[in-house]
């Protein structure tokens, strides 16, 4: 089925979610006539939470200590600003 | 710090860098501490490798630290150290580059066909994958992103920063960002769906 770009810009705009609500509702009439469009924006949905569940990550421990080992050594006097 | 709030946090952030300009070098440790996770996280979400992740993580926080004074206090600290970060890893990306690079496949184009030449190594059945198997899984395609799809990718779904946030951290037009999010996201889609 031929989609114009305009369909497909849609899809994206809308998981950016930045359509408007007649956008939307366009977007949602296109899909119920076009399986194409629909599989891709679920494929889509699924990427993203896909790529949004993976899990946060932590520093090492020894991460803060090893930064302020490599922090260049403060002179004598320390010049004070104020 | 009460419930992590923006506005508590950036008054508490701007406290904490003043006591690091006035020459409280220890002062830093906290600024460490509260954007470690983060910072790492990019670093390795960039590189795919815990070494160099630390490596470089830890390197941003030394340039923060000596260029503290060229940071504007009126923006947001954690923006200028993702920049840093993100800048660092993308260095780090290029010096280790073969001569084959990504991003000459698929740049400027709608058309990413290079990725489904990697799709058929690993079968992964949705019903079997268990969770760590798709965290690896997960980060072995972002890995396969070029690098500028990659930045874009991991600082909207990983770090959950907004696309005006990301303009600032990348440098780039908002619109420019937008773009490389949709063709990050149908590069991972078509992998998705090949797999």
């Amino acid at each position: 089925m031929a989609c114009s770009s305009d369909d497909k810009r849609l899809i994206h705009k809308y998981l950016d979610e930045e359509v408007t609500l007649l956008e939307k509702k366009q977007l949602e009439s296109h899909i119920t006539k076009c399986p194409e469009c629909e599989e891709q924006l679920q494929e889509l949905r699924k990427t993203v939470a896909i790529i949004q569940s993976a899990s946060h990550m932590k520093a090492p421990d020894d991460f803060t200590d090893n930064v302020m080992s490599r922090l260049p050594k403060q002179p004598r006097s320390t010049r004070w600003k104020v | 710090m009460n419930a992590g709030g923006y506005i508590e946090m950036d008054a508490v952030v701007k406290k904490i860098i003043n006591e690091v300009k006035r020459g409280d070098q220890q002062a830093f440790a906290e600024l460490v501490e509260l954007y470690k996770d983060k910072v790492y996280q990019v670093a390795y979400r960039m590189l795919g490798n815990v070494h160099e992740a630390q490596d470089i993580a830890q390197e941003a926080f030394l340039r923060a630290y000596t260029n503290l004074e060229s940071f504007d206090m009126n923006r947001k600290f954690s923006t200028w150290l993702f920049r840093i970060a993100t800048n660092l890893a993308i260095d780090r990306i290029r010096k280790k580059k073969p001569d084959f690079h990504l991003e000459d496949q698929v740049a400027g184009t709608e058309d990413l066909t290079y990725y489904s030449q990697f799709a058929s190594d690993e079968e992964l059945p949705e019903d079997k994958v268990v969770k760590l198997e798709m965290q690896e899984w997960v980060q072995n395609e972002i890995m396969m992103l070029p690098p500028k799809y990659r930045s874009a990718i991991v600082l909207k779904y990983m770090e959950d920063l907004s696309l005006k946030e990301i303009s600032n951290i990348l440098n780039l037009p908002v619109a420019t960002v937008k773009t490389r999010i949709h063709r990050g996201r149908e590069a991972l889609r078509k992998r998705l769906r090949d797999s």
